[in-house]
């Protein structure tokens, strides 16, 4: 039986071409159901999409629609509701992430979707998130409103678990009309949250839709990418290029593509009881999603002269990564990401300088480097590259070179030296200083590759104060 | 062959318990580094056994209480081998086991105590000092204490305080090496037939710890050397800061 994926409104089950796609992982198999839409069935989707932004969803107080996020994201924090233990038992089969990954990741990440979350995400974006709602005055004299897209179209990635909600709960907070397509690595989770804000909100469930094609030859492809006013991907460099080749000229096109993670440990951070708790900190954030995630660390630069030396660091790390990997089993390579593993041991074995930790069936590697190298992309799959470095103020430089894919930097350091650091990071492309063994978990509100989630979404609305002035001159009770 | 691939060092492995547990660990395809102090004929005798038993070996001499000695033996280790998997220290400082005529506290200057305390924590110490940069994540080191310490069925003063004080020894590198993934215990036999040190157990006292052995004899070396086979493989993955005892059950717990 399988499981029927996304959320059509307004299309009954039996309307839709399902495509069946199965997916294998630690001895389960699950059949996905995908819905994939007619042209005819597209077009009339967004127009009724569209339709009622305009006349419900515009109406609706900002207030109402946290509500309703909150009370899905409720159910699918509990673990006795029906879609969580569906979420649990389905997760891990699709992505390959071991249980106790997805349940801890599930759980880490909807806590940022409830309510005070919610409200901290608008405070983050707008001073007054009133615009949201209706014309506020204006610092600098007259009024102003925000207001989203009439159809916002998201193109999803499937890299980690439940990834979609943060896109997709960014569109519903401004009230945008949203269609969002499955991501076919994981195209489960964003249908089942919008059937609960269906569940909670009919209303509102009609302003969304979650639906499927195949990228670049989806017959509903050109309907939706025409129709959209704004579009909101994620995927690599090629998807991204394509995609945004294929929209008309107006359409805003908003993009989070590759991104490559590192971590710096200053000495100060490298006693004998810190480092071995850093060391596992660092594992974590290695193993978590396996590193594909955009935050996650690729490279670890940790400074010489502490009391436990950069070589010694990684050794705490290897045996970490080796303990993480009984609670948490690596997802299974496909052919293409073993291969990945294992081209970057061999690289790392032509080095002289480089001391690789970790026998091939391992499911991790650990890299030692002691020369001046730069940022560069892991193997992926728990292997990571610790870079021991003279001074901090050298990581700077070292990342520069990567410029275009920064965004996340964890780092142990003191006060003083973490923000002289971050002064360097900022000014090379680093949107995102977190702590180590944070770096998989951003939190509320965060700005993703450094932008605005809320606010590059929306057009604003202004009364000049001049036309609020001139108005005045036409009142009834003018004199 | 669960050694196969692997690097493991007996220190005073040209006779007795040493001996057994070297060629255990040949018997399963190991590369075994007999380390001897005096006698070369015995411990090339050693090797040549490993190797008939199909394993790989090679015959080291040094002092394990000098610290130049063992870092030339650790030295070329590294040259042949590039690592150690595992490290049981066997060798002792010699000590007659002669109950009948054993010395007394009030007799036992301090010397003696040294003289054992050197043999036991400061050969361990020296051999672990020098080889930790050749112990990778996921390798052993097996301590052979006594189950004197748990149970001074003789008490032979100095020689028992110095296995108690490798027990604590032992213990402390188990737990600062566990993060880096090297596990570190104990192998505790009882009375062990057949070796230089206990001919000099008259057989009454046999008799008498026989009597009160579950198992119903004293120990061989070959019995010894299974238990540190254990702790030296992957079988005891999750096991360290252990005191195995080996002595038929008359030690329990």
């Amino acid at each position: 039986m399988a499981e029927f994926a996304g959320h059509c409104p307004g299309l009954a089950r039996d309307e839709i071409g399902w495509r069946i796609v199965r997916h294998a992982a630690w001895g389960e198999t699950v059949e996905v159901a995908l819905p994939e839409l007619s042209e005819a069935q597209a077009a009339a989707l967004c127009g009724q999409i569209r339709e009622r932004a305009r006349t419900a969803l515009r109406r609706m107080a900002v207030a109402r629609i946290v509500e309703a996020i909150d009370g899905a994201t409720a159910r699918l924090l509990d673990r006795s509701h029906p879609v969580r233990r569906k979420a649990e038992a389905l997760l891990p089969v699709v992505t390959g992430y071991d249980r106790e990954t997805v349940r801890l990741g599930l759980t880490g990440f909807l806590k940022t979707f409830r309510r005070p979350q919610l409200l901290r995400f608008l405070a983050e974006d707008f001073s007054d998130p009133g615009l949201l709602d209706g014309f506020r005055p204006a610092p600098k004299g007259g009024l102003v409103r925000a207001q989203g897209p009439d159809l916002l179209l998201h193109v999803w990635a499937g890299n980690v678990p439940a990834l979609s909600l943060w896109s997709l709960v960014c569109g519903l907070l401004v009230k945008a009309g949203t269609v969002g397509k499955l991501a076919s690595a994981e195209p489960l989770t964003a249908g089942w949250f919008a059937g609960l804000i269906a569940e909670q909100d009919p209303e509102l469930g009609e302003c969304l839709a979650a639906v499927w094609w195949k990228g670049g030859e989806g017959a509903s492809e050109k309907v939706f990418l025409r129709e959209a006013d704004t579009v909101l991907a994620y995927g690599d460099d090629a998807t991204l290029a394509a995609l945004r080749e294929k929209l008309p000229i107006g359409t805003r096109f908003l993009s989070h593509g590759h991104r490559i993670g590192f971590g710096v440990i200053a000495r100060e951070a490298l006693d004998r009881r810190r480092a071995p708790a850093l060391a596992r900190l660092a594992a974590q954030d290695v193993a978590r999603y396996e590193q594909q995630g955009c935050y996650s660390p690729q490279m670890l630069f940790v400074e010489r002269g502490g009391l436990v030396a950069p070589a010694e660091f990684a050794r705490y790390l290897a045996h970490d990564l080796a303990a993480l990997a009984a609670r948490h089993p690596r997802r299974p390579l496909s052919p293409g990401e073993a291969a990945g593993v294992a081209a970057w041991r061999q690289a790392q074995e032509l080095r002289d300088t480089a001391d690789l930790l970790g026998e091939p069936a391992d499911p991790w590697g650990v890299v030692v480097l002691d020369g001046d190298d730069t940022l560069r992309p892991s193997g992926l799959n728990r292997t990571v590259a610790v870079v021991a470095v003279d001074d901090l103020d050298a990581v700077p430089a070292r990342v520069a070179p990567h410029r275009a894919f920064l965004q996340t930097a964890g780092v142990a350091a003191s006060p003083e030296r973490l923000l002289r650091l971050a002064d360097g990071l900022a000014a090379v492309g680093v949107s995102r200083i977190t702590a180590i063994g944070a770096m998989t978990r951003p939190e509320a509100g965060w700005h993703h590759d450094g932008r605005f989630s809320l606010l590059d979404l929306v057009t604003l609305t202004e009364i000049e104060a001049g036309a609020e002035a001139a108005a005045e001159g036409f009142a009834p009770y003018a004199d | 062959m669960r050694f196969s691939d692997r690097v493991i060092l007996v220190t005073g492995a040209s006779r007795g318990i040493g001996a057994a547990i070297a060629t255990a660990f040949a018997a399963e395809g190991g590369l075994v580094i007999v380390n001897f102090r005096e006698n070369a004929a015995a411990a090339e005798a050693v090797v040549a056994a490993c190797r008939a038993r199909g394993g790989a070996a090679l015959a080291i001499a040094a002092d394990v209480t000098s610290p130049e000695a063992v870092a030339e033996m650790a030295r070329r280790i590294g040259e042949e081998a590039g690592r150690l998997d595992a490290v049981v220290n066997n060798a002792f400082a010699p000590y007659r086991f002669d109950p009948d005529n054993r010395v007394r506290f009030a007799e036992t200057p301090w010397s003696a105590y040294q003289t054992q305390f050197d043999g036991a924590v400061r050969a361990a110490y020296t051999v672990v000092q020098a080889t930790l940069p050749l112990l990778r994540g996921g390798a052993s080191i097996v301590n052979l204490a006594s189950d004197l310490v748990s149970r001074p069925s003789i008490p032979y003063h100095d020689y028992t305080t110095a296995k108690a004080a490798l027990v604590g020894f032992s213990r402390n590198l188990a737990a600062e090496l566990g993060p880096l993934g090297v596990r570190v215990n104990c192998v505790a036999p009882g009375l062990v037939e057949g070796t230089q040190g206990s001919r000099f157990t008259g057989e009454a006292v046999r008799e008498t710890l026989v009597a009160q052995t579950p198992l119903r004899r004293l120990a061989t070396p070959e019995d010894v050397a299974g238990p540190v086979l254990f702790l030296a493989g992957d079988d005891s993955r999750f096991v360290t800061g252990q005191v195995l005892h080996v002595d038929g059950g008359l030690v329990m717990g």
